[in-house]
């Protein structure tokens, strides 16, 4: 009998403790990682940042869950939305089906997927998509101008549309810059008619950064840029040892230089997609009632895309050059450069 | 090291104190352990105890807590029963995880596949299908081992790695991948494939599904075979004493390629499981890892059925609840790493369990010196 | 000289008592017997003595002083020396290396003083009569000899006390002679000798005095000068213990085993069986006499089914067998008692119950279509262990937790209790008590009168003595010598030692 008092009042105690914190319930925005976590310094990680800017600036409440796999994605959303989530952020292509599914089974939650586009819509999802082929141009074409050897080099993650329009991008930004100049470096690692390219197979290996950035360099390329998350950050250790004279890396999804601070030195740019912004966005539609399902497309004209700084590697790019890239920046904006 | 693991982690005898008792006490201390972790890394100790109680909450505390506590934990049970099966006829099988994969790869085959035969039919042949493959996956092992000596441990993680490939390559042919998908992902099976959700009536988001019932009835299936047939009896003196099987006339050979077919089957109806319960479909990856988890998991159960039943659904707590302390506290899944470790640790080091907690363990610590 | 003394030492293990009560004492120049089974607690009082366990009560003493032991080498300090049964030596390592090690002397910048240790080694041995080169290694000595160095090691350590524990069970008959002589020239220089061993003519050869041991008391002691065999076995086992085994003489039959030019290799792909032909008849015990190790562990295998043999035939009642494996020789009526139970007499982990059925566990009663009868293996196995007095709490006991006799006296239930034509029986009581012996001895003799054949195989002289009708000797994989019957021992002991003569 005694032990059976102690027992119901620890339960008590239990439910109390946990009915405070989602008593006092301020508005949450709830975010759902895919595989590579939320220490990727690629997407992931952006996106968080987004919800962290939402929270620094109106005082709302988020929450996290990292998944260890795919299987992890139904269960993941399906807590959230048991959680009372005001807004649920999933990230990443692979987590298309799952939020899709989720998004049908409970209508009257809101969902934001990043990477995204259901067609046809939902009515609950706000799928954000970008432009990344018309920054990654941007970056071919600087990639072009800057390579010594005439060769550059790209790899992907696995081959699907979001990490291989980059490298779409980048290839065409480097034949617009052989059209233009009469040069004809050369892009190893994709070829776009084909639709076929280097591919590591994962989000995660830091090894296979390293190994497949130097079967490139072994190639003669000189710049590579990596679409595959952290695996990026083994060819930036390879970068580092040979030399920014030997190897510079173009980084994707946001500026490498911050995010990878110990190799930082051999990013040349960083093909930049400004996910906090369209997630901080969706945030905010929902915060004040605007929050309608769809599509945002961010774009150079509207900042969501966009290439980093040069940082320390600016003498490696002459002055015409980067004023090359304005230019083909407005042409872009205006339509009259096709990046496709 | 083979006679250390047999040593410590079979038990050839449902002994209350071994099976439950030093388990549970693991459990515990490795919670405690990880509480410590969790004040080091700076966590208040409210936010520790919320931490902890929805870890309870999440696997336990409610009828969907439950199903996503069994849901987890069949995939790993059904695996592990195939690796203490092996384990226990000496056999290391560190292969479930590929043996998993293509076992699942057979069944969504299976499951996208056939569309004219009923559900009665096509499931069950999507689920057999998947063990067969498994079984024949995991037998080329035990053909290496007893034909050439290969030792099963260095072929098993071969055969994982090549199976991860295979899985990578087949998913991009024509006849497997999604139709528009230009990612490695297949067709996803026919409904006529999919194990039936269990509590849909209730509410159509448990996805508590039927292979936890053809878990359960394998658990005693594996008991019995094990300690009722003939076959079982081989098994466990080649693996206690293969000297003593040798001289009672027992070939190693058949008993080894046996095993590893059964085996083999039990981790295949894991990701058959995985594919027509849960996923639907395969992808890169589909198979988590749960075929490494489960050689824990084995371990941890003894070797034995029913503590092998008892070990996977405390790992699948573990992942339940694990997701709840995510959201309640945003504490990092990796503790559930940690914890799941230190209980391995523990386990594998029974006389520390003993010592912390001398007057349960009162007659045993007697007898160990 | 010196003087050492055990005064009402207790030690005990949760509830089990291993030793009570004991007093012993030994005083330099002689050399005391410490006789009892195994298990009767002789090993514990020695790790007692030898600093690895501490007693719960009494008191040591050397020369009247009182000692405690923290660990083994404060035992050694105070001049306590044990040769142990099992060696402790490194094979690779020369004589001297061997008897220094974890006692090196060194000099300038830590190196080895080996030569003034090989002096050392010298000089002890010649004045022990201990002869072994210092400069040899340690693999290439015979066992004989590997001893002697043990003796060596703790006479260099300075021992005053030296005890031996079970110092004869590995050697040849030749080789014992030789050791008590050593043990006899030890106890000359003043020496105090404490020799521990359960075979009774060896403490009446050489003891001065004798303490019995019995399930952990001290339960008498004994003057050799006066005391007969059958009076020490009484002693130790605490009631009469039958050794004369009553044997009507034998009466030949047909021949069960016939082996011609057999040749087998050892694992290491040595010719352990070099050609040998020999035959066993209904209604005899043929006794394999050989010093461990020269070729009777093929042999057995190679008749068993076990091991395949190189050249030459086996056919058991008057025809060879096709793919002989250990199965179908069991099912043509064959039995084999292994030579070590441990490793592959029984399963440890297993129950007795499980154990009992090791054999014919696949055919019926005990399974039918695969599925086990536990109820019938239970009801049977219950027979056999009243049958053979195996003593076990239970069938469901596990094998492990069995003395070593009554494991012995499981597998010999085990091979004895389906219809035997033959039987093998390799060293059938190694390392168990008298009692079980003494049982596993008759049971023998009962087979062999019912008409069956035996083959014993045995390092045991006595043993091989006690129960043959016939006997060959085996040295170095072939037969050396054969004798008909009731030969000197003497005579076998020289054929052991490679003597054709």
């Amino acid at each position: 009998m005694k032990t059976l008092t102690k027992k119901t009042i620890s339960a008590a105690v239990v439910a109390s403790l946990v009915g405070l914190s989602s008593a006092a319930h301020a508005f949450t925005a709830c975010q759902v990682t895919d595989i590579g976590g939320v220490d990727d310094k690629g997407f992931n990680a952006t996106a968080w940042k987004g919800v962290q800017d939402a929270v620094a600036k109106h005082g709302i409440d988020s929450k996290l869950l990292e998944s260890k796999s795919e299987t992890d994605y139904m269960p993941h959303l399906g807590s959230f939305v048991a959680e009372g989530c005001d807004v649920i952020v999933s990230v990443g292509f692979l987590m298309g089906e799952a939020t899709a599914t989720a998004a049908k089974e409970n209508s009257n939650s809101k969902f934001s997927i990043v990477d995204f586009a259901y067609n046809p819509t939902i009515p609950n999802v706000v799928g954000q998509v970008f432009a990344t082929d018309q920054a990654a141009f941007l970056a071919g074409y600087l990639a072009a101008g800057v390579s010594k050897t005439g060769i550059v080099g790209t790899f992907g993650g696995i081959n699907i549309p979001p990490v291989t329009v980059f490298m779409d991008g980048f290839a065409a930004g480097v034949s617009h810059h052989n059209e233009m100049k009469g040069t004809s470096v050369q892009v190893l690692g994709w070829d776009p008619s084909a639709k076929e390219g280097l591919f590591t197979g994962n989000f995660n290996s830091l090894e296979d950064g390293r190994a497949f950035a130097q079967n490139l360099y072994d190639e003669g390329a000189d710049i590579v840029m990596p679409v595959a998350g952290p695996v990026s950050q083994g060819s930036a250790a390879l970068a580092a040892e040979l030399g920014t004279d030997n190897l510079m890396i173009i980084g994707v999804d946001a500026d490498q230089y911050i995010k990878d601070a110990k190799n930082k030195s051999v990013y040349l740019t960083s093909v930049l997609k400004a996910m906090d912004a369209t997630v901080m966005g969706v945030i905010e539609s929902v915060m004040d009632g605007s929050f309608e399902g769809g599509l945002t497309v961010g774009t150079l004209a509207n900042n969501g895309v966009g290439i980093a700084p040069f940082h320390d590697l600016s003498s490696a790019v002459s002055s015409e050059l980067a004023a090359e890239i304005e230019s083909i920046r407005s042409g872009i904006i205006d339509g009259s450069i096709s990046v496709n | 090291m083979m006679d250390y693991l047999k040593k410590k982690f079979v038990s050839e005898h449902l002994d209350v104190k071994e099976i439950l008792l030093v388990p549970i006490f693991a459990t515990f201390f490795a919670l405690t352990i990880g509480c410590l972790f969790l004040l080091a890394t700076g966590e208040g100790l409210k936010n520790i105890f919320i931490a902890y109680s929805s870890l309870f909450i999440g696997s336990l505390g409610s009828l969907n807590a439950l199903s996503e506590t069994f849901t987890a934990a069949t995939p790993l049970i059904f695996a592990a029963l195939g690796i203490a099966l092996a384990f226990r006829a000496g056999l290391f099988n560190i292969g479930a995880e590929g043996q998993m994969i293509i076992g699942g790869m057979a069944a969504v085959i299976v499951g996208f596949s056939i569309d004219f035969l009923p559900v009665w039919l096509h499931l069950p042949l999507a689920l057999s299908v998947g063990a067969l493959f498994g079984a024949m996956y995991a037998s080329i092992a035990g053909w290496l081992k007893a034909s050439t000596g290969a030792h099963e441990v260095i072929s098993t993680i071969m055969l994982n790695l090549i199976a991860i490939r295979l899985l990578d390559y087949m998913l991009r042919s024509p006849i497997i991948q999604k139709e528009g998908r230009n990612d490695p992902i297949s067709k996803s099976v026919l409904n006529t494939s999919e194990l039936p959700q269990l509590l849909s009536f209730i509410d159509p988001q448990l996805r508590l599904h039927a292979g936890f019932l053809v878990m359960l009835g394998t658990v005693l299936l594996i008991y019995w075979l094990l300690f009722h047939t003939t076959i079982g009896y081989e098994f466990r003196s080649t693996g206690a004493n293969p000297n003593a099987a040798k001289y009672a006339g027992i070939k190693a050979t058949f008993t080894i390629v046996l095993v590893m077919f059964i085996a083999g089957a039990l981790a295949g109806l894991a990701g058959a499981n995985q594919i027509t319960g849960v996923l639907g479909r395969a992808s890169p990856g589909f198979s988590a890892s749960i075929g490494f988890d489960a050689i824990a998991v084995a371990l941890l159960g003894r070797s034995h059925p029913i503590g092998v039943l008892f070990a996977g659904l405390l790992f699948g707590a573990l992942i339940a609840g694990g997701r709840l302390m995510q959201v309640k506290a945003g504490v990092s899944v990796d503790l559930i790493t940690i914890i799941q470790a230190l209980i391995i640790v523990f386990i594998a080091a029974p006389l520390l369990v003993r010592r912390a907690v001398p007057w349960i363990f009162k007659e045993d610590i007697k007898k160990d010196k | 000289m010196v003087s050492i003394e055990l005064k009402n030492i207790s030690k005990s293990f949760g509830p089990v008592t291993a030793n009570k009560d004991i007093n012993i004492f030994a005083k330099g120049g002689e050399i005391l017997g410490l006789l009892g089974e195994n298990g009767a607690g002789k090993t514990t009082l020695m790790n007692v003595l030898s600093g690895l366990y501490r007693p719960d009560s009494g008191t040591i003493s050397i020369n009247n002083e009182e000692k405690t032991f923290d660990s083994p080498r404060d035992a050694i300090s105070a001049g306590i020396g044990m040769v142990h049964q099992h060696f402790m030596l490194v094979p690779i390592f020369s004589v001297t290396e061997n008897v220094i090690l974890g006692n090196e002397e060194t000099g300038f910048a830590n190196f080895l003083k080996l030569s003034e240790s090989e002096r050392k080694v010298k000089e002890i041995s010649e004045k022990y009569s201990l002869f072994v080169d210092p400069k040899e290694k340690i693999e290439r000595l015979p066992v004989g000899s590997q001893q002697r160095v043990e003796i060596i090691k703790v006479l260099f350590r300075s021992a005053e006390v030296l005890i031996f524990d079970e110092p004869t069970a590995v050697l040849t008959p030749q080789e014992v002679a030789e050791l008590f002589n050593i043990m006899n020239s030890l106890k000359a220089t003043g020496k105090a000798i404490i020799f521990i061993t359960h075979k009774l003519h060896e403490v009446l050869e050489v003891c001065d005095r004798i303490s019995i041991l019995r399930a952990g008391e001290i339960v008498g002691e004994a003057d050799p000068k006066v005391a007969s065999n059958k009076e020490l076995a009484n002693m130790m086992v605490g009631r009469p213990v039958n050794l004369s085994l009553e044997r009507r003489s034998s009466k030949p039959g047909k021949i069960l085993l016939d082996v011609k030019n057999l040749s087998v290799l050892s694992e290491k792909l040595d010719l352990a069986v070099s050609d040998i032909s020999f035959d066993v008849k209904e209604g005899e015990i043929v006794g394999v006499a050989g010093v461990q190790g020269n070729g009777q562990t093929e042999l057995v295998e190679a008749l068993t089914g076990l091991r395949s043999s190189l050249s030459g035939k086996i056919s058991y009642f008057g025809q060879m067998v096709p793919n002989m494996n250990p199965r179908k020789i069991h099912q043509i009526g064959v039995r084999h008692i292994p030579e070590d139970r441990q490793k592959s007499g029984i399963i440890g982990n297993f129950s007795v119950g499980e154990n009992l059925i090791l054999n014919n566990y696949y055919a019926a009663p005990y399974s039918k279509h695969l599925k086990m009868d536990w109820d019938v293996v239970s009801i049977e196995s219950q027979k056999i262990i009243k049958n053979f007095d195996i003593r076990t709490p239970s069938n469901d006991t596990l094998a492990q937790n069995l003395s070593g006799g009554n494991q012995q006296k499981l597998v010999v239930g085990r091979e004895m209790s389906s219809h035997v034509d033959f039987l093998i029986a390799s060293q059938p009581t190694r390392g168990i008590d008298v009692g079980s012996i003494e049982y596993i001895h008759e049971q023998l003799i009962k087979s062999r009168n019912a008409g069956n054949g035996i083959l014993l195989v045995s390092t045991e002289l006595e043993e091989i003595l006690a129960l043959s009708d016939r006997i060959i000797v085996l040295f170095r994989g072939r037969i050396i010598k054969e004798f008909e019957s009731n030969p000197a021992p003497e005579q076998i002991g020289l054929a052991m030692a490679g003597h054709s003569i």
